[in-house]
Order: C-alpha cells, then sequence, then structure tokens
C-alpha cells in the first residue's frame, strides 16, 4: 500500500520554479531516499510535503487523502513528521523539553504517558540519558541529531521526513545515526530519507531516487543506483562519469 | 516595488545618458519655475492673516518633514524627534535674535548649524544599533530637550516661551515673510530631490534597502547614517527657525514628542520617500483639521489611526501611490545600440597593486564556540585565474567567504589581498582594496533602478572613475557587458531573479574589482541561465578578472575553473586543477559518502 | 540627606518594580512575536481607566474592579494584535514599529475624547497608608507594588519553566518554523503572547494608580521607560528587563532628590544613553549581528 504518493509535484520559491514536475511513492515499511547533488530539489520536496511551501502544486496524498495545500500544523497531526535540516533543536530548552514537545500535534497528554514516552526514547538513544538536563545549546553535532530524531518521533508519525541527518557529522556519528534509521524501521515508521552522502543513504534505503535540477534523473534499488554512471555526474560533472 | 511591465521594455539611449544626476543643472529649471510661481501667488495672496497663518505653518513644517523624507525614507532610519530639532532651531533663533541682537539670517545659519552638529551626535550615539536603538536615542532627546526647555527657564524662559521674535527687516510684511518661506521651501525640496540622485542619496538607499551588501560595495554604513541624521537635523533646524519669526512666539509644548508624531504622520501620509511627498502631506494634515474643527479633541486620535492605516493600506504615501499609477512604461529601443567600450581596467591596475597572487590564505580558521567552521585554510588565488572552491553542504564555504570579505573576524589566519594583510579590516574598507563580492541569496537594492544599482558598484571608493558622466558611463559599459544594458532604467525588484543575479555581477564588475568573489551565481538559475553565465564567466576571464566562485554545480566549474579547492569539514581537502580534483578519491568520497568499490 | 536614602531607595524600588511590570510584557513580544511595541504603556493607561470607571461608574467593590480590569485588557491584546500586528506580520519590523507607535497616539487621545482630560485619582488596595520599618515609611501601595512584580516574576517563571504552554511560548520565539512543523500553533501563542504582554501592562497600571494621578499621558511615560529598561538590562533579556525597570526607578527618584526634581524623568534616559554609547548590548545582552 502507498502510504506517500506524490504526482507531479512543481514547487517554486520566489527565485522561480525549483520543482518540476516529480513522481515519488513512499510504501508504508519502507526506507526510501532522496539523493542528489546541493540545488536538486530534494529538501524542497521535503518542505512540499510539511506544509512549508504554499507555493506548490500536483497532488500528495497521504495513505489516500490528499495533503497539499494543508498548512503544517494538520500535515504533522495526519502523521507526517519533518526532521529539517540543521536539526533546528532549540537552543534555550533542555533535552528533555526539546523531546517532550514533539507531542504538540497528540494534544494534552498526561504527565504519566509523557514519562513513559520519553523513556522509551532515552532507551533507543541511550547516549542522550546522560544529557536529558543540558540545554540545546551545549550539544554536539552528534547529539542534536539525536535529539532531532527523537522529538520528530514523539509525534508518534506514520512517516518520518529526514533532511540531511549526517550533515556536519563525523563518520563515525554518521554510522551510528544510521543505525537508528534502521532500528526506526524496524519499529514500523515509514522513512523518506534526504541525503547528499549517497554511500550512507543507498546502505540503509530499501529504494532511491535521484534528483536533478528539480527533476527525477533515475530511480531504483541501491545497488543499481551506486553503480550507475548518471548519478556520479550529476554529483561530480562529466569528469567522474567518465573515471569509473 | 510591484508595478507590473514586461522586462523587454527599454529606453532610448539618449534618456539612458539623462538618468540620474549626470547634468548639474537637473531641476533648476523646474524650481526656478516654481519660484516665480510662488512669488506670483504670494503678491496676490489675500490678506487674510488666518489664512496666512496656516499656510507659514504648513510651509515651515513641511521644510522640517523633508528632513524626515532624508532620514527614514532615503536613509531607513527611524527618528522619532524632528520636532524636537524644529524646536531647537526655533530657540535658537529666538535666542540669538532676541537676546543677542544677532541678524536674522545669521541666526537662521546658526540654527540649521547647532541642530546639524546635535543631530550628528545623536546619529554617533546610535552607533551601529539601527531600528529601535535609534528610535530610542531620538525620544530620550526629545523627552530631554522638552524638559530643558521647560525648565531651564533663565536660559528659555520656561513655559512661557520667549516672545517678541522679529523677522529680517526688509522681509517683516506678512506677504514678504511668507514670499520667503515659500522660497526656502522650495531650496529644500530641490536639495532633497537633488540629495536623492546624487552619490550620496544613492549611498543612503543602498544602507536602506541592504546594509550588508551597501558594505561590499565600499559604503561606510554608519558614516552614511550619521550624515543622514545630520542633515535631517539641520532641515527640521531650519524649519524650526523660520517658524519662529513665522509666529513671533514659541514655547516648549510646541515642539514635543506628539509634535513629533504628527509630522512623521505627515511624511508617512505624503510618502515618505518623496520631498513632493512631504509638501503633500503636511499641507494636507495642516489644512485638513481647519475644517476638521469640529474634531479638535479627537483629531489627535484620527492621526494615531491614519498611521496604523497608511502602513497597512498605503505603505507608500499618497505620492508613492499616484506616483506608481502614472509611471509611465519607457518607449521600446529603436534600431541598434552602439557599442559601449569594453569594460576597462579590471585587471586590478587602477589600484596600482602588483604580484602573482591576487588572493593568499594562510592557515584561516573561524570557530563559533566549539563548531570549527573554518579550521585551517591554506591556498592561494593566482591573479588572472577562476578558482572554484567547492565542498559538500556544511563544508564551511560560505563562512570561509564571509570570512574573507569581511563579514565575519576570523579565529585566526591570515588573508592577503594583492599582498596586503586584510586583519581586521570590515567589508567597505576591503572594498576599498578591491574586493567585490555577489552574495547567494541576491543582495541588490530594491528601492533603485538596475542602472542606480549598478552605479553604486561603479563608486567603489578606489575605483578610478571620476565624475557623475564617468559613472554612468562604467555602469552602462557593466551592464553592457552582461547584457542588460536594455532594462537599466527599470525598477529592479520587477526583473526576473536570473536577470537580478546578473545585475548583482554587473554591480561587482563596475567596481573594477582586483577580486571578484561569486557566491552560488548559478542559484536559483534554470540550465539556460546556467549556460549563459558559463559563458560570462569564460568572457570575464578572457579580460584578465581575477574570480574566485563558490558552486555547487560540476557542470559549470568544470566549464570555466582553472584551479580548484574542495572543502569538507572546514578543511581544505584537495586543491589543484580540476581533472585531478574532482578525480580525488576522498574528494569523491566527500561527495558521495565513500569511494567507488573495486 | 543620606538620612533619606533608605527611604528613597523603597520608593525607587517601588517605581522601578511598576517599570518592570510593564517591561516584562513588552519583553515578551520582542522575544515571541519580535515586535517592538510602542503601544505597550498604552495598556497600562487603559487598565486604569477601565479601573476607575469600574470603580466610579459602575460601583464594583475594588478587588473585582482590579481584576476584571486585567481580564478585559487581556481581550483587548487580542484586538490589538489582530488589527495593529497581523495584517503586517510579514512586511518586516519598521512598519509594525510605526504602526505601535500610531496605537500609542491613538488610544491615548481616543480616551481623551470620551473621558476628558482632568486625571481623576484612585484610592489605594489597602485603606492602612503605612507602617514604619526603622527609618523608613513604608507605603502600603509601595509595598504592594514591590510584591506583585516579585509575585509576577515568579508566576512567569513557573509558566515558562514548568508549563507545556511556557515551553511552546520559548520554542516559537526561539524557532518559529521548527515549532509550526511539530503543530504549534504559532498565530495562537502569538495571540497568548499579545494578550498576557496587555494583562501584564494592565497590571502595572491598576497598581500604580493610585499612587501617580489616572491621566492619559501616564501610559506614554510608562512605554518609554519600559523601552529604556529592556535596552540597559539587555535587549530581549528578562532578568535583564526586571533589573532595567529596578535601575530605572532608583535613578529617578535619587536623582530627583538629589540633583534636580523637575528633569526626574529626565535621569532614566541620561542612563539609557550613557548604557548605549557605553555598553550598547545592555547588561544581560548580546550582539546580534546580520548574517550574510
Amino acid at each position: 500500500m502507498n502510504l506517500l504518493q506524490i504526482g507531479a509535484l512543481r514547487a517554486r520559491y520566489d527565485a522561480g520554479e525549483v520543482l518540476h514536475g516529480l513522481d515519488i511513492t513512499v510504501e508504508e515499511g519502507e526506507i526510501v531516499a532522496l539523493l542528489g547533488a546541493n540545488g536538486a530539489g530534494k529538501t524542497t520536496t521535503l518542505r512540499s510535503i510539511s506544509g512549508l511551501l504554499p507555493h506548490a502544486s500536483g497532488s500528495i496524498m497521504l495513505g489516500g487523502a490528499p495533503i497539499l495545500g494543508k498548512g503544517p500544523g494538520a500535515i504533522v497531526r495526519a502523521g507526517v513528521s519533518h526532521v529539517p535540516e540543521g536539526r533546528r533543536i532549540f537552543p534555550g530548552l533542555t533535552v528533555r523539553e526539546n523531546i517532550l514537545l514533539g507531542t504538540s500535534n497528540r494534544g494534552r497528554l498526561a504527565r504519566a504517558t509523557l514519562s513513559d514516552e520519553l523513556e522509551e526514547m532515552l532507551t533507543l538513544f541511550p547516549d542522550l540519558r546522560r544529557l536529558v538536563n543540558s540545554l540545546g545549546w551545549m550539544l554536539s553535532g552528534g547529539q542534536l541529531q539525536m535529539v532531532a530524531v527523537a522529538r520528530g518521533l514523539m509525534a508518534r508519525p506514520r512517516l518520518l521526513l529526514l533532511d540531511e541527518p549526517s550533515l556536519g557529522l563525523a563518520p563515525l556519528i554518521v554510522q551510528q545515526v544510521f543505525r537508528i534509521i534502521g532500528d526506526i524501521r524496524a519499529r514500523g515508521t515509514t522513512v523518506l530519507l534526504v541525503e547528499q552522502n549517497a554511500h550512507m543513504a543507498l546502505s540503509v534505503a530499501d529504494r532511491g531516487y535521484v534528483l536533478e535540477n528539480g527533476r527525477v534523473l533515475v530511480s531504483g534499488k541501491p545497488d543499481s543506483l551506486w553503480n550507475d554512471p548518471k548519478v556520479r555526474s550529476a554529483y561530480l560533472g562529466g569528469v567522474v562519469g567518465a573515471d569509473v | 516595488m510591484d508595478t507590473p511591465m514586461t522586462p523587454a521594455a527599454a529606453l532610448p539611449i539618449e534618456a539612458l545618458a539623462v538618468i540620474p544626476a549626470a547634468r548639474w543643472w537637473r531641476g533648476l529649471p523646474a524650481a526656478l519655475l516654481a519660484l516665480v510661481l510662488v512669488i506670483a501667488l504670494t503678491a496676490l495672496a489675500p490678506n487674510d492673516s488666518y489664512y496666512l497663518n496656516i499656510v507659514m505653518q504648513a510651509v515651515t513644517y513641511a521644510i522640517g518633514v523633508a528632513g524626515i523624507v532624508v532620514v527614514l525614507g532615503y536613509c531607513g532610519q527611524i527618528s522619532l524627534t524632528q520636532a524636537g530639532f524644529m524646536g531647537m532651531g526655533a530657540y535658537v533663533l529666538a535666542l540669538l535674535t532676541v537676546r543677542l541682537n544677532v541678524p536674522f539670517f545669521a541666526a537662521t545659519i546658526a540654527a540649521m548649524g547647532v541642530c546639524g552638529l546635535f543631530g550628528l551626535l545623536l546619529g554617533f550615539a546610535s552607533l551601529r544599533l539601527g531600528g529601535h536603538y535609534l528610535a530610542m536615542v531620538t525620544i530620550s532627546f526629545q523627552v530631554i530637550l522638552t524638559l530643558v526647555l521647560t525648565n531651564w527657564i533663565d536660559l528659555t524662559g520656561g513655559p512661557d516661551g520667549i516672545s517678541g521674535i522679529p523677522r529680517p527687516e526688509l522681509l517683516s510684511g506678512p506677504h514678504a515673510y511668507l514670499g520667503l518661506c515659500l522660497v526656502l521651501l522650495v531650496c529644500a525640496v530641490l536639495f532633497t530631490w537633488r540629495l536623492k540622485l546624487s552619490r550620496l542619496g544613492r549611498a543612503m538607499q543602498a544602507v536602506r534597502d541592504n546594509e550588508i551588501a551597501a558594505g561590499t560595495c565600499g559604503i561606510d554604513a554608519f558614516r552614511i547614517k550619521v550624515i543622514a541624521f545630520g542633515i535631517s537635523a539641520a532641515l527640521g533646524g531650519l524649519g524650526g527657525a523660520l517658524f519662529a519669526g513665522a509666529f513671533a512666539y514659541i514655547s516648549p509644548d510646541q515642539f514635543t514628542f506628539d509634535e513629533s508624531i504628527v509630522m512623521l504622520t505627515m511624511a508617512l501620509l505624503g510618502g515618505v520617500q518623496s520631498p513632493f511627498g512631504a509638501v503633500l502631506g503636511t499641507f494636507t494634515l495642516v489644512i485638513l483639521p481647519e475644517w476638521l474643527r469640529f474634531l479638535r479633541q479627537a483629531y489627535l486620535a484620527i492621526y494615531g489611526g491614519a498611521v496604523i492605516l497608511i502602513m497597512i493600506f498605503l505603505p507608500d504615501g499618497i505620492w508613492g501611490w499616484a506616483a506608481r499609477r502614472l509611471y509611465r512604461r519607457p518607449k521600446p529601443v529603436q534600431g541598434r545600440l552602439p557599442p559601449l567600450p569594453l569594460l576597462s581596467g579590471v585587471t586590478g591596475v587602477a589600484n596600482g597593486i602588483t604580484g602573482e597572487n591576487a588572493l593568499e590564505i594562510e592557515g584561516l580558521a573561524k570557530h563559533f564556540g566549539g563548531v570549527k567552521a573554518v579550521d585551517g585554510v591554506t591556498f592561494a588565488v593566482r591573479r588572472g585565474s577562476v578558482h572554484a572552491l567547492i565542498g559538500p553542504n556544511g563544508s564551511g564555504k560560505t563562512t570561509f567567504l564571509n570570512v574573507i570579505s569581511g563579514l565575519y573576524r576570523a579565529t585566526a589566519g591570515h588573508v592577503r589581498l594583492g599582498g596586503v594583510v586584510l586583519g581586521t579590516l570590515p567589508p567597505h574598507q576591503r572594498t576599498r582594496l578591491g574586493m567585490t563580492r555577489t552574495f547567494q541569496n541576491i543582495r541588490v537594492f530594491r528601492g533603485l533602478t538596475v542602472l542606480e544599482n549598478v552605479m553604486i558598484g561603479a563608486e567603489r571608493p578606489g575605483n578610478d572613475v571620476r565624475g557623475g558622466a564617468a559613472v554612468v558611463a562604467r555602469a552602462l559599459a557593466a551592464l553592457d557587458f552582461v547584457g542588460l544594458r536594455h532594462e537599466a532604467g527599470l525598477p529592479v525588484g520587477t526583473l526576473p531573479y536570473g536577470h537580478q543575479r546578473y545585475v548583482e555581477i554587473a554591480r561587482a564588475l563596475a567596481g573594477s574589482p582586483e577580486l571578484l568573489l561569486l557566491d552560488e551565481p548559478a542559484a536559483g538559475l534554470n540550465s539556460t541561465e546556467k549556460q549563459e553565465l558559463s559563458l560570462l564567466l569564460r568572457r570575464l576571464k578572457g579580460h584578465g578578472l581575477t574570480i574566485m566562485v563558490i558552486e555547487h554545480d560540476m557542470k559549470l566549474i568544470e566549464a570555466v575553473a582553472d584551479h580548484i579547492t574542495v572543502l569538507n569539514f572546514g578543511r581544505c581537502i584537495a586543491d589543484g586543477a580540476p581533472q585531478a580534483v574532482l578525480t580525488h578519491p576522498e574528494v569523491v568520497a566527500a561527495y558521495l559518502g565513500e569511494p567507488q568499490p573495486a | 540627606m543620606l538620612s533619606i536614602l533608605p527611604q528613597l531607595v523603597f520608593t525607587g524600588l517601588g517605581i522601578g518594580a511598576i517599570y518592570a511590570i510593564a517591561s516584562l510584557g513588552f519583553v515578551l513580544l520582542i522575544r515571541a512575536a519580535n515586535v517592538v511595541n510602542f503601544a505597550q504603556g498604552q495598556f497600562s493607561m487603559l487598565g486604569a481607566y477601565i479601573m476607575l470607571v469600574l470603580l466610579v461608574s459602575v460601583g464594583v467593590p475594588y478587588w473585582l474592579a482590579f481584576i476584571l480590569a486585567i481580564i478585559i485588557m487581556a481581550g483587548f491584546g487580542v484586538l490589538f494584535a489582530g488589527a495593529v500586528y497581523w495584517p503586517l506580520r510579514n512586511r518586516g519590523q519598521l512598519p509594525v514599529i510605526i504602526s505601535t507607535i500610531g496605537a500609542s497616539i491613538l488610544l491615548p487621545n481616543a480616551v481623551l475624547a470620551i473621558y476628558g482630560p482632568s486625571p481623576a485619582t484612585v484610592s489605594g488596595l489597602f485603606t492602612n497608608p503605612g507602617f514604619m520599618v526603622g527609618s523608613v515609611f513604608v507605603d502600603t501601595q509601595y509595598l504592594s507594588i514591590i510584591v506583585a512584580a516579585g509575585l509576577m516574576v515568579a508566576l512567569q517563571y513557573v509558566v515558562f519553566e514548568k508549563t507545556m504552554l511556557g515551553k511552546k511560548l520559548q520554542a516559537t520565539s526561539q524557532d518559529k518554523e521548527m515549532a509550526s512543523l511539530l503543530g504549534i500553533s504559532v498565530a495562537g501563542m502569538v495571540l497568548v503572547t499579545f494578550a498576557y504582554s496587555a494583562a501584564l501592562g494592565a497590571l502595572a497600571g491598576v497598581l500604580v494608580a493610585p499612587v501617580l494621578f489616572v491621566s492619559v499621558g501616564m501610559g506614554a511615560t510608562i512605554a518609554l521607560k519600559a523601552f529604556a529598561a529592556n535596552i540597559i538590562g539587555g535587549f530581549g533579556s528578562i532578568p535583564g528587563t526586571i533589573l532595567g525597570g529596578l535601575i530605572i526607578g532608583l535613578a529617578e527618584t535619587l536623582g530627583a532628590a538629589y540633583i534636580s526634581s523637575p528633569y526626574k524623568d529626565a535621569f532614566g534616559f541620561i542612563i539609557l544613553l550613557l548604557v548605549l554609547l557605553m555598553r550598547p548590548q545592555g547588561l544581560f545582552g548580546e550582539l546580534i549581528a546580520e548574517k550574510a
């Protein structure tokens, strides 16, 4: 069953049209990777899904129901949680507060529920346990990423949008983050993952789409994408493609 | 600026030559005509003192309101003490003429001088903070001034004020004095109008529209704001001095914070961008209450409400709204445009700087708290080359560029431009040495035309153009080079995004830079535009310009770069010829994640 | 003269506490909605007048008038947000500032047109005017002002640090877009902030009403001093703004007694100018530079 179905998506900023008609599907329980060089339109795609882009046209269906045109609040209540690029942890709030704010789409919850769910997150991200009372601005990149993902999961989403989780992180931490992404899928959450680091993304994804200049260049299973010369040249220009 | 018009509309070449202040006599014929009219009207005006008083108030206020046009309309700084300056001018004049028998005109000039000085001081006191800080400083000044005027009785006469203020001997009759005020109003309007078209006016508008970009065009924003404040205060002082002479009696409660708000409303209602708006707004709001006498109690309330409504519905004021309705699309050019001389002096010889490397970076680092955005980078940019700086998202490229252009202070390391160590120089001084740049998210001056934007670039301190005509010619040549000469007269905000990008590049070119920094010039362009950009960059290289470009688009980089430096995690991981760098395993890994398994 | 110093300090703290309460509301609007509200003082003026009307014309008991004035003003804050802020929310800071300046002229003059210019007096909260503590006469109204300020700070602390709403407000002020991605209603948060700021302003007004005259001009001075308190303490800083308010109150009272009484209002502004010249970011503040 298609959890997410995007058809003929066009999006524009003031600058001009950035997405020129995208067709993307994500099935329930999958991890789908959205790859491409900087400026290809990956983040714009996620922002269109989560309702941050008012000037988008086409169709976006979540579980068969249209969500294009709705505001971010309605979309997160419908079950889409967006962990944006750069983490964006609230710097003046603690780790606990940041994570608990992830439940904002679910209305008032009992104190007991909140503490149980927080405990669940701390089990999933054990490194955060000792940081629970630390303020956002004190954390390192990797810690911020974990808090951001935990916060995103607290919304109990059907679909988790992850934007460039590896950005600016050391390789060891990146591996840790991607292990967690695998765990998330194991818990039953569908993931749409935007990444510049094609290798890591394809190592964990079930399928991938490669974007170039606002269009889908090629899509398919990780192996075929990794070996496709078009993908290399999308990132590194003609030179590299020829060399491989 | 949302005036709808087709970008293809163009100007005849003659009009291009006439565009901003190229002629010294610009506006004088109209001003002379106005003077003649004004004198005729005053001679013929009825002898009704009530009517004359109202007009006198409107005229003297309008001069003060023109000061608001300069500081708020042109320079974008909030001043809430214009009535305070009028009061200062009035009191200086009154004290000099009544107590010390100083002649009227000398006293008027003294009033303007004192106010101008206080304006400079107040502008200075706002230091480098704008917006609400300046508002607060001006309010404080106003409050303190009112208190001083009311309580320093020995000097100012206290709440009773000063009476018996004389007028100049030969112009003491009601018609004659009114004529004098009107003549000075025409002069003030002419001055303010021409200011907008002058280099100083352009600098003010640049600071208003985009202070950071103004800095990278060589404009010392702080200095410009202080000057704007000084001019505005001097105009307030002139208005106040004339006001004192008009009514022969002044008291502190005529120059309170409330009156400053009234003057602000006059400026906003008329249109804060134009001295004509100032006159329109002032006359409307002086005469209107006379007709609305029955609302006397509530008229200030209406003023307050009017300010809110104007902000919401009529932000350009009446004059601005009318000007936009009456805006005429320029006629398209007939026939071919004669060729302009190719861009000259772009090799940095103008700056007298020599040496093999245009830019040398040594151990440059920038840390934000614990984050090492740039972590020890060393390389050199050879003169006359196109040097690309690439790297994955978050690798520190933009931070690096901001440190080089002076927007951030380096944590460690050195930058040398043509051999000169840049140290902690602010952006406008780096520009003076020959560095110009563009921005990833385009920073053009939206309130100005295309040509004016590029003229600001040509007016870079240290550039080798002298005089208005030469500046216009250089700007047109730069626009010609990027292919936008036919759009010179258009408001830059009406251009499509790609063209705005070219305007920014032309602006940087017009300064004949030693080094041109381009920050993601291809961002937001479609493939056709990217190809055009690639051609443009190659033409620039052909002229011997030294360019450093940050880009993501690899095809563009391959087509134009002589040399590539790659950053990852703030460090330089490769530095050399494109072929070698783009196949370097570490670079491939940085972008794709892991080297290709065998 | 030094003997009256403790008395002056007490009075100065009392007045300063008024400015602190008014500027609390002011800071909140800056932090939650990025709005510099020049009309903040008018909330105090309106609150005082509403209480006056309720007491005198409607004949409501004191404590009820006190509370109703604050509640009504909270509602007014929402109206204010809708009329003065909401239409301009995307146009940048300058139009909003000017619009609030317009409101700061409209409101007192509207009241002037309705109520007339004569200042009114209101009796204090307590029938007992005060008591001696050592050499200091502790005026009960001033005491209640100081206590109220302390309570408001405590309440603000509790709300902000201990409730979900407080967290949402803080989150909205730190990163609007992220807050909206989590499902927090930014518009709702802004409205709540305006309502709360208006209520705080009204509280300052009803507390100070028995001490000063209730007049249409009282709003302007309070607004300017709240603003100044904010800058002295560090723009946007809550502890800073409290401290700033107290400093202004002390400066005024001590300056009036020891230097010159007619220039009382000037002392706060002189301190402000000094702060702007020497340490523009204020006591607790940080300079924020625009990024390229």
